[in-house]
């Protein structure tokens, strides 16, 4: 590593993008942070931001812009949301995507010459291949804002971690933390995530049978914290579906 | 019937061809003397969805948000067929039509059901109705449309659909292409009820 004399260093930049509504408490945000531990123990200098933190304002955005104009890695996590990318992530990647567009063309040594992007993707059910078309639109995303794509990691089962540290999630991780290890020994130089790491991250966290009667008593365990028991099949919000609402945008004949 | 259009367009010019899309499943449906309810997604008022799950764990079935997507679950409730519109966004749906989509859960189940082989949630409600999806694009993309058709096929499984079809139109189709497919998919989602 070098000092440069504006104070920066030659160290490679990492940033990671956390795409979960639920932010620092995500299972995206455990299993982003800790690639990042082991990328900045790789030598890279790291910095991790939340997908509703930058678009909370202009500024945020700004700083955003700034993060990904600067870095050479940038992983996106986040959780599968009706078979794709949460909606702010979306948006994001478009505000990214635009200027980038803009930028390449005004400006093509804006960044650093290649710039990579990877992602992570994690979804409740416990087919790791339902986040198939997630990853599919990530690498499109890479090829329309200009990164090269590094690929990614995809799991299923991810209510299993429960927005918690890797690190306490116990033995049923263990292939997740050497998926992670792999990947970041790669990425760390400016490799792409490997393929084995991609397969090891896919695995099963526990048998599928083990998972489905888990979460469906975890579910009713929650309800009934909450005293929505009698609750659960409520169908009041669309029992009363002739009402006509009066905003503006909707139209009816 | 009842025809429910969630038009995911832009309010700029980008959502040009995605209005044309939506005013002409408009015109054909009251042609057929259906019932049209449609939802110009962009610029209403619908927050992102929280993540928070009160609407499966502590109000089974309402959203801790009150804002315009309220009535938007009701009409689904009570659509035969649903509409989609939206330029493909990374082979993907716009944010206005993602937006309105995370916030659908409170009309699903938290429980896990298998369906085609695979775990989902069971829907809240019984009615199982029709979907149509129609995206466009500049001019074609065959990486683009496929992810866009793959995530079509994706969405029917999670919602159960009767009949699904999807089409991308590009920038510059003529009016009259367009109401004709239009037409067609309408009329196959029709039959199917």
């Amino acid at each position: 590593m070098n000092a440069r004399t504006d104070g920066t260093t030659d160290k490679r930049k990492a940033l990671l993008l956390v795409g979960s509504p639920r932010g620092k408490s995500s299972a995206s945000q455990s299993i982003g942070s800790t690639l990042f531990r082991k990328l900045e123990a790789g030598g890279m200098e790291i910095e991790e931001m939340t997908v509703s933190a930058a678009l909370q304002s202009t500024e945020n955005q700004h700083r955003m812009h700034k993060a990904v104009d600067a870095a050479d890695l940038v992983v996106v996590a986040f959780p599968l949301y009706v078979d794709q990318l949460p909606a702010p992530l979306i948006q994001t990647l478009e505000l990214i995507a635009e200027r980038r567009q803009g930028t390449l063309v005004a400006s093509p040594s804006a960044g650093p010459l290649v710039q990579k992007l990877a992602a992570i993707v994690q979804c409740g059910f416990p087919e790791t291949h339902q986040n198939q078309t997630a990853v599919d639109i990530m690498r499109r995303f890479a090829k329309e804002a200009g990164f090269a794509w590094a690929g990614a990691l995809a799991m299923g089962m991810g209510g299993a971690l429960g927005g918690r540290p890797l690190e306490k999630a116990g033995g049923m991780v263990r292939n997740v933390v050497k998926a992670l290890d792999m990947a970041a020994a790669s990425l760390a130089v400016g490799g792409d995530i490997p393929e084995e790491a991609s397969r090891l991250m896919a695995r099963p966290l526990m048998p599928r049978w083990l998972y489905f009667l888990a979460a469906n008593w975890g579910f009713r365990r929650e309800i009934k914290k909450h005293g929505a028991r009698k609750r659960v099949y409520d169908r009041r919000q669309g029992a009363d579906s002739r009402e006509r609402p009066a905003e503006a945008r909707r139209s009816d004949s | 019937m009842n025809i429910l259009i969630l038009n995911g367009a832009p309010l700029n010019g980008r959502g040009a061809a995605g209005r044309k899309i939506a005013e002409a499943v408009a015109n054909e449906s009251r042609v057929k003397g259906w019932n049209v309810t449609a939802y110009e997604l962009d610029g209403m008022a619908i927050k992102p969805c929280r993540g928070c799950f009160a609407c499966w764990l502590k109000h089974p079935g309402t959203c801790a948000i009150k804002d315009d997507e309220e009535p938007l679950l009701r009409s689904i409730v009570a659509s035969d067929i649903e509409v989609w519109v939206s330029p493909v966004t990374f082979g993907g749906y716009s944010p206005a039509l993602k937006k309105a989509l995370d916030r659908s859960i409170p009309n699903i189940l938290p429980f896990f059901t298998k369906r085609h082989g695979e775990v989902h949630h069971p829907h809240r409600y019984d009615k199982r109705r029709s979907f149509l999806a129609f995206g466009t694009l500049p001019s074609p993309d065959p990486e683009a449309e496929r992810i866009f058709h793959t995530l079509v096929r994706r969405n029917a499984i999670n919602l159960d659909s009767i009949r699904t079809d999807s089409h991308v139109f590009y920038d510059g189709a003529g009016e009259a292409g367009v109401a004709g497919r239009v037409r067609e998919l309408l009329e196959a989602a029709g039959e199917a009820r």
